[in-house]
């Protein structure tokens, strides 16, 4: 009978997969349909598309051209520009503006674009021309945040502080210096600017550009505050986790403390209801009196979060298999997550784009490998998506199945050492297909339960000071130092490393293994291979397992 | 949990790794060569073995952490006695180096599969009935942990603290654990046809030698 209970359960491990398949038939995937995919080549979309005049406006950058394109509904491209000297990550979103007319004079419809050189471009929404141009403060880079517009001027943060611009002409109204900022969005409220930099200082400026330190917290402040009725919210990243904070806006007094996890995602805000999220939980609040956590769930995402109306939002799982997360809201305290199957994986921080075009609705997905894929609701056409399979793991997983069914069958026959040899078998390859996941999920518990390692990278007289609060790495090849930074905004080890190593010149060799990417030569120089050093500890895993920091200094050494 | 995380401790110049390959090589003779001469068949037979076994460990390199060196040098050990053991493993590692990586750590293999055999031939694996699976299965299990630890010293140098080291042996858990469960497949698969094959054969000599000692010559 015990024997019969146990191949029981080992048969229902089967069924598993079939729950898991309940991704590809979510109620979102049966509701909407691919209708076509671009592909903008290396590169990533880091912000949210936009829609305007017709166009969906994608903002691309990292290893491919730099650059701002247009893509008709049908996905032909009806223009781009380009920015070739932005040479770092751009992710300010684009900011569509309507026509209109102020003290500082007239202007038409208008896209502004804000790159990490420092320029701000107007464009024209129907065929990419400029407008107008401007040139903002760099150092080390220039803008990443998102900007917002207040009647007739716009509001950038830039590197170094917050700067107002005329919408008409662009040149600037004023500027004020606040702190290092990376991904510092601004936000307006009752006529106070308010923006967070990197060594977590909140600073407050009034309509005449004068800066004030608002409230300094232990962490970095990497989105535009938001107000909510409880008050000013602000999640501040520190290393390991992250805490949201309610101020009071004109105090700067700390009215409440919530815990979250590390490298948190921008909040959004919708009514009452404020939404977090980290690597670890997607939070809801309701932010009344006080915010109060209503409901929770496990979730990584890390980039913007997408509010699609008051009950639905939709964030990236910025995982490198990732799908994108679903959530639906009951206004009460139940909200349920749906993976997405969109069809292109890998990291994402981009939150999606919805609008409706002709009584179509329509919804724009876009990821770290460049590729945007458009779907449709309610679009019945057969359309032909091709999709990877990948044959290995499918016939690891069929082996999988096999064993599984023959260690039930030996275990009820009472073949004790057939059972052996087919679940020791079934054992190694769960093992070595969950391992990359397995070890990644494992080292960051570790990572988060153990006391951080002493060590770190000392910083280099001789570098440059824009390099200063930026992401460095460090080649030693036959007894050199060969360092490059001034990075911005890459999110692991290889991605900066990759930058670095196509910035002076060198050639990377990249093995793709089980457990991640190995770099098996720089520059042409092999040895046994090559290592890592992250702040001047020893890296635990694949470079493009590791995650980095803004400031990360990386020091590859040969074996 | 080493190879899986890339990190191998200091780097050695030309020279150093030259003296290390030497003192490797030296003592895998010297083992091999007391307490008495063996016989040119016997040797054939485990450089074969040591051949086979190493190119074994090259070929599933890929898979990470999987390692057949381990089950084999416990089962050389419990069969060929801990000398012959602990020479297999020092050359094994020599070997299969050569083609994956040489460096400061292969010492450290070295030392490790050394003394899993030692320990094989210590635990009375085989019976007169052949291998004891269970035990068998336990000790490569044991195996699998002491290999890795012992590996992972080789890190060690002098750059990081005791928190740092216990830090990378936690991170290596899961890689233990693949060990751990190749090990398994390795004994419960390999294991008594493997230690059969190793299971020595008198020789004509031996034979004649016993049937002269025993039953004397009649007539």
């Amino acid at each position: 009978m015990f024997q019969r209970l146990i191949a029981f359960f080992l048969l229902s491990l089967m069924l598993l997969p079939l729950v898991s398949a309940d991704r590809d038939t979510s109620s979102w995937n049966q509701e909407n349909s691919p209708v076509w995919e671009y592909d903008f080549g290396t590169g990533y979309i880091s912000t949210s598309p936009v829609f305007v005049d017709d166009k969906i406006i994608v903002r691309t950058s990292g290893n491919s051209e730099p650059s701002v394109t247009a893509l008709e509904l049908d996905g032909t491209m009806a223009w781009k520009h380009a920015n070739l000297l932005s040479k770092n990550n751009d992710m300010s979103p684009v900011l569509p503006v309507n026509a209109g007319e102020g003290i500082c004079g007239t202007w038409p419809d208008l896209l502004l674009v804000g790159w990490t050189n420092g320029v701000i471009d107007a464009l024209y929404p129907s065929n990419g021309s400029v407008y107008w141009s401007t040139q903002t403060e760099v150092a080390g880079w220039g803008i990443t945040g998102a900007a917002i517009v207040s009647e007739d001027h716009v509001i950038f943060p830039t590197r170094r502080g917050v700067g107002q611009f005329c919408l008409a002409d662009g040149s600037q109204e004023w500027w004020a210096e606040t702190g290092l900022g990376w991904r510092n969005g601004v936000s307006l409220y009752d006529g106070s600017i308010f923006s967070g930099d990197e060594l977590g200082t909140l600073w407050q400026i009034d309509s005449s550009g004068n800066a004030t330190s608002l409230a300094t917290f232990d962490g970095k402040i990497r989105h535009g505050p938001l107000m909510t009725q409880a008050g000013l919210l602000v999640h501040v990243q520190s290393s390991l986790s992250s805490t949201v904070y309610i101020l009071d806006p004109v105090s700067g007094e700390e009215r409440q403390q919530i815990p979250a996890g590390p490298s948190p995602a921008m909040p959004v805000l919708n009514g009452q209801y404020a939404v977090v999220a980290d690597s670890m939980n997607l939070q809801m609040m309701k932010c009344s009196v006080a915010c109060t956590v209503v409901s929770q769930m496990p979730f990584h995402t890390n980039g913007e979060i997408g509010w699609h109306n008051e009950s639905h939002l939709i964030a990236p799982h910025n995982t490198p298999d990732s799908d994108w997360g679903s959530f639906v809201f009951d206004g009460d305290q139940n909200l349920t997550l749906e993976l997405i199957d969109t069809g292109i994986t890998g990291y994402g921080t981009a939150a999606p784009l919805w609008f409706s075009s002709n009584g179509v609705n329509y919804t724009v997905f876009g990821n770290d490998q460049s590729l945007l894929r458009v779907y449709q609701s309610n679009y019945r056409e057969e359309v032909e998506v091709t999709k990877d399979i990948d044959w290995v793991t499918q016939g690891f997983v069929f082996a999988a199945y096999v064993l599984l069914a023959s260690s039930a069958v030996f275990f009820l026959n009472g073949k004790k050492e057939l059972f052996l040899r087919t679940s020791s078998l079934l054992l190694v390859l769960i093992l070595l297909l969950i391992l990359p996941e397995l070890s990644q999920v494992w080292s960051e518990a570790v990572d988060q339960a153990l006391p951080e390692s002493s060590t770190s990278e000392v910083w280099d007289e001789q570098w440059p000071d824009s390099w200063l609060g930026t992401q460095i790495v460090i080649f030693e090849i036959d007894g050199e130092e060969t360092a490059v930074g001034g990075f911005v905004g890459y999110e692991n080890v290889f991605d900066v490393t990759k930058a670095a190593a196509d910035e002076v010149g060198f050639s990377l060799s990249v093995e793709q293994t089980g457990i991640g990417m190995y770099i098996s030569s720089i520059d042409g120089v092999e040895g046994d291979g090559w290592e890592y050093d992250l702040d001047g500890s020893k890296g635990r895993l694949s470079a493009d397992n590791t995650e980095i920091e803004s400031t990360s200094i990386v020091r590859w050494t040969p074996v | 949990m080493f190879e899986a995380m890339g990190v191998h401790g200091p780097t050695l110049s030309p020279f150093a790794s030259l003296v290390l390959d030497i003192a490797l090589l030296a003592s895998a003779f010297w083992l091999l060569a007391k307490p008495t001469k063996r016989p040119i068949m016997d040797s054939l037979f485990l450089a074969t073995l040591v051949l086979s076994v190493s190119f074994l460990r090259v070929v599933m390199q890929p898979l990470p952490n999987v390692q057949p060196v381990t089950v084999a040098a416990l089962l050389v050990g419990a069969q060929l006695g801990a000398r012959r053991g602990a020479a297999f493993a020092v050359l094994v590692a020599m070997i299969s180096n050569f083609f994956m990586g040489d460096g400061w750590w292969t010492v450290f293999q070295a030392v490790g599969w050394a003394s899993v055999a030692v320990a094989g031939s210590q635990l009375t694996l085989i019976t007169p009935s052949g291998l004891n699976l269970r035990k068998a299965i336990f000790a490569s299990l044991a195996a699998a942990i002491w290999f890795d630890l012992i590996v992972s010293f080789s890190i060690l140098d002098g750059t990081i603290g005791f928190t740092d080291f216990i830090t990378y042996l936690i991170h290596g858990i899961p890689f233990d654990l693949l060990h751990m469960a190749s090990n398994l497949v390795f004994v419960v698969w390999l294991g008594s046809w493997f230690s059969g094959l190793l299971e020595e054969q008198p020789t004509l000599e031996e034979i004649e030698f016993a049937v002269v000692n025993g039953h004397g010559i009649d007539g």
